[in-house]
């Protein structure tokens, strides 16, 4: 117990509590920088190839060893420490929108040069499935508040599976524009297209990341730690909400 | 000492340790580079070295590396990691292993920073990384990005995790108004770091994407546009000033209070006027960088009221100081003269930065070193000022043991006399027509006794600086035993012992109804 190492207490050595895992992923991390700047700014392939082989499984190995050793002993903080996370994210899509208003309203033709017409259909569907998600999700922690454990199981991989419909069709949507000729280096407006629903998209694997961390204790059938679920439902409603600024913003405008 | 204990530490405090250990150590490096410069120019004409991106390089590492690998983890890192918990009598932060996951970061950003030295094609893209040149120069820039997203992404779980903290941890009876100013001035700054500091990551990361990934943000042929850039850069950088300035005159209220025996004056108007109005103006103001990069008049106007009126927060947190000085006794001990000092250098680069806030005046100084000589007055000496101040002011509870205070005064008034021996004839030759971030100065042949008195001037303050650390580590290896409250102050820190073992107090502390920690009992 931490209090215990109080030194007026006497001579045995104090506990000082140790975790290797951060460490673990910051090095992994600086890795991760090392094989970009090997592959895009030296171009040498084997030296990045090295670097990525260090990265990836100290990142990996990093995540999964703290989850372990952390999961259900949090104090119920991270509800609300999510908010402030949320306040962090949403900051980089206003970003990114913010640069996008300011450069079409700055430039003289709109859309530049090179510019496809957007599915219109796709991403409403899209838009129906993540709200979706949203509300499955919101059902399935209202049933595990009420204790219905095997109602919550079901709703939880219902809302895994949304989420993976959507990325799958984002991905469809992609190979298609790809396939057209549209691709990142296009222009202004394919470059703002890619990297805001790539942002997005990266937001919903960040989401099912989470909500993966989460399933096997789900499927044991055990205790659920009703924090964790109320934290990730949270992100999850986020990642919602910033779609409808993308569908708006960047398919409909 | 078990090495294992620190490195893979949780404990805030030891987190905190490890974050003024790098960020000392990050200071002597963008100190060295910082000599290296005013050598360079201490002639006309090549001086040690005719290699003009040879010194692009030494501007890049010694900015970067002074804001971002020095004082913002000095501020928000150590003194914030070692002190709030303390202040608001919690047993630690409320994510131990986030915090230790921001300080590796740290570590990581700033290993980055210094591979500078050693990989073909530095980065020589000053700290700002303006496009286009950013995006075409053969440096490396993507090092810079990751180095700006990693300490960024850094800041951000530590503010994540401080104002949680605060918010759920501390012990029963503090209340919002028994918080140090300290813990309010931080909780602020991370407040700014939540909402901008995603925004300058954006920034950099969207230069990188243009330089390596082929998209178009910056490239007027596809439709970009290069003005983006500053925008969402000064977004951020201009409220960073803020992200350094709260801690640091927070740091300094506390020495001041402590050292003055003085309830802070007027407390609930430096806490809602004074942080309060910083946070509200802070995002109001970045235009001001911009003023010669070309925008409509009115928005310059507009900018101008926002800028002057963000002098008057700021005005609200030195009368704070400079009425909780007065009547007071005050100890001229070391941590007093930098808080003290502070206080000086504050007010002139605070006042030299009015001029600078009025387009009709900036468009004739923009870009000279009267900037520079700004600049640095009112955030890098007086917030190194503060911090050193603050090392020395805590150096009791840290280490248990006394600094020497023979060294610790005339640290203070070597660093002090080269301070202004350096920035005040920058600014006169600024003033002139000196202009900044010239490798060389041919064209300007007046001016080099200036820049010799300015090197001459580094050199002493260089002196003074390393004094100052060699006295922390002497202190810390052999001083006399200090007790666990030698200011005899009621702040909740010192309640515990020095150094404070792991989870703070053995059960959390109770205070009394009437505890404020600035509750000085009268003699």
């Amino acid at each position: 117990m931490a209090y215990d190492a109080h030194h007026a207490d006497g001579h045995a050595h104090p506990h000082w509590d140790t975790s290797i895992y951060p460490f673990i992923i910051s090095f992994g991390i600086l890795a991760l920088a090392i094989a970009f700047s090997f592959k895009f700014v030296y171009h040498n392939g084997f030296a990045a190839i090295l670097a990525l082989g260090l990265a990836v499984p100290m990142i990996i190995a990093g995540i999964v060893g703290w989850t372990s050793e952390a999961m259900g002993k949090g104090e119920g903080l991270s509800y609300g420490a999510m908010g402030w996370f949320i306040v962090a994210e949403a900051m980089i899509f206003v970003s990114f929108f913010v640069g996008y208003w300011y450069t079409r309203l700055h430039a003289d033709v709109w859309p530049p040069a090179g510019t496809v017409a957007l599915p219109k259909l796709l991403p409403l569907v899209m838009t129906f499935i993540l709200v979706a998600s949203s509300l499955t999700i919101h059902y399935a922690e209202h049933l595990l508040h009420l204790g219905n454990k095997a109602g919550f199981r079901t709703w939880y991989v219902i809302t895994i599976v949304l989420g993976a419909c959507f990325l799958g069709m984002s991905a469809y949507e992609w190979s298609h524009l790809i396939h057209e000729g549209f691709t990142i280096s296009t222009n202004a407006f394919s470059t703002v297209f890619f990297s805001v629903t790539g942002l997005h998209g990266s937001h919903v694997v960040v989401g099912l990341a989470i909500f993966l961390a989460g399933l096997p204790s789900v499927l044991r059938g055990g205790d659920v730690d009703e924090g964790f679920m109320r934290t990730a439902g949270l992100y999850w409603h986020f990642v919602d909400i910033i779609w409808f600024f993308v569908v708006s913003q960047v398919y409909y405008w | 000492m078990n090495l294992k204990e620190w490195i893979f530490t949780t404990d805030h405090k030891r987190v905190g340790v490890l974050y003024l250990i790098g960020s000392i150590a990050a200071f002597a490096v963008a100190g060295i580079m910082a000599m290296l410069m005013r050598i360079e120019l201490s002639t006309i004409g090549p001086t040690i070295t005719a290699n003009p991106t040879q010194y692009n390089v030494w501007l890049y590492t010694h900015g970067a590396v002074m804001i971002l690998g020095f004082q913002i983890p000095a501020l928000t890192g150590f003194f914030a990691n070692y002190c709030i918990p303390l202040m608001i009598g919690a047993k630690d932060v409320a994510f131990p292993r986030v915090n230790a996951l921001s300080v590796w970061l740290f570590y990581v950003g700033v290993i980055l920073a210094l591979l500078t030295f050693f990989i073909p094609d530095p980065p020589d893209v000053m700290w700002t990384g303006y496009p286009p040149y950013s995006t075409i120069t053969t440096g490396n820039t993507a090092m810079y990005s990751f180095t700006v997203l990693i300490l960024g992404f850094a800041s951000i779980i530590g503010g994540v995790n401080f104002l949680t903290t605060v918010a759920y941890m501390r012990a029963p009876g503090i209340t919002l108004n028994k918080l140090n100013i300290f813990v309010w001035c931080t909780l602020a700054a991370f407040v700014l770091q939540l909402i901008f500091v995603p925004v300058l990551g954006t920034a950099v990361s969207l230069i990188s994407m243009d330089k390596y990934l082929g998209t178009n943000f910056f490239d007027p042929t596809k439709g970009g546009d290069v003005l983006t850039y500053q925008n969402l850069f000064w977004f951020y950088s201009h409220p960073a000033v803020y992200v350094i300035f709260l801690p640091f005159i927070g740091v300094v209220y506390e020495i001041i209070s402590v050292h003055a025996r003085n309830a802070v004056f007027n407390y609930k108007m430096v806490v809602y006027g004074g942080v309060g109005g910083i946070v509200l103006l802070a995002g109001e103001v970045w235009v001001h960088h911009l003023y010669v990069s070309g925008m409509a008049d009115w928005l310059r106007i507009g900018q101008m009221v926002t800028t002057l009126l963000i002098s008057i927060p700021v005005g609200l947190m030195m009368i704070g100081l400079i009425g909780t000085l007065y009547k007071g006794s005050i100890a001229f001990n070391t941590p007093m003269l930098y808080g003290l000092g502070v206080v000086f250098l504050f007010l002139i680069g605070g006042l030299t930065g009015i001029p600078l806030a009025v387009p009709s005046l900036t468009l004739g100084v923009s870009d000279t070193y009267y900037v520079v000589g700004h600049f640095h007055y009112v955030m890098a000496v007086a917030g190194t000022f503060a911090i050193f101040g603050g090392v020395y002011h805590w150096f009791p509870k840290m280490t248990g043991k006394m600094y020497n205070e023979f060294w610790g005064k005339l640290g203070f008034w070597l660093t002090f006399v080269g301070v202004n021996i350096v920035f005040w004839i920058m600014m006169d030759i600024g003033v002139q027509g000196m202009p900044r971030r010239y490798y060389d100065y041919a064209h300007f042949p007046q001016f080099e006794s200036a820049h010799q008195w300015m090197t001459a001037g580094a050199a002493v303050l260089a002196v003074g600086f390393a004094i100052a650390v060699l006295n922390w580590i002497m202190g810390a290896i052999n001083g006399k035993p200090a007790g666990d409250n030698p200011w005899n102050s009621p702040s909740l820190e010192w309640t515990t012992v020095s150094p404070p073992p792991h989870g703070n107090w053995p059960s959390p502390p109770a205070v009394a109804e009437d505890w404020h920690p600035y509750g000085y009992k009268k003699a």
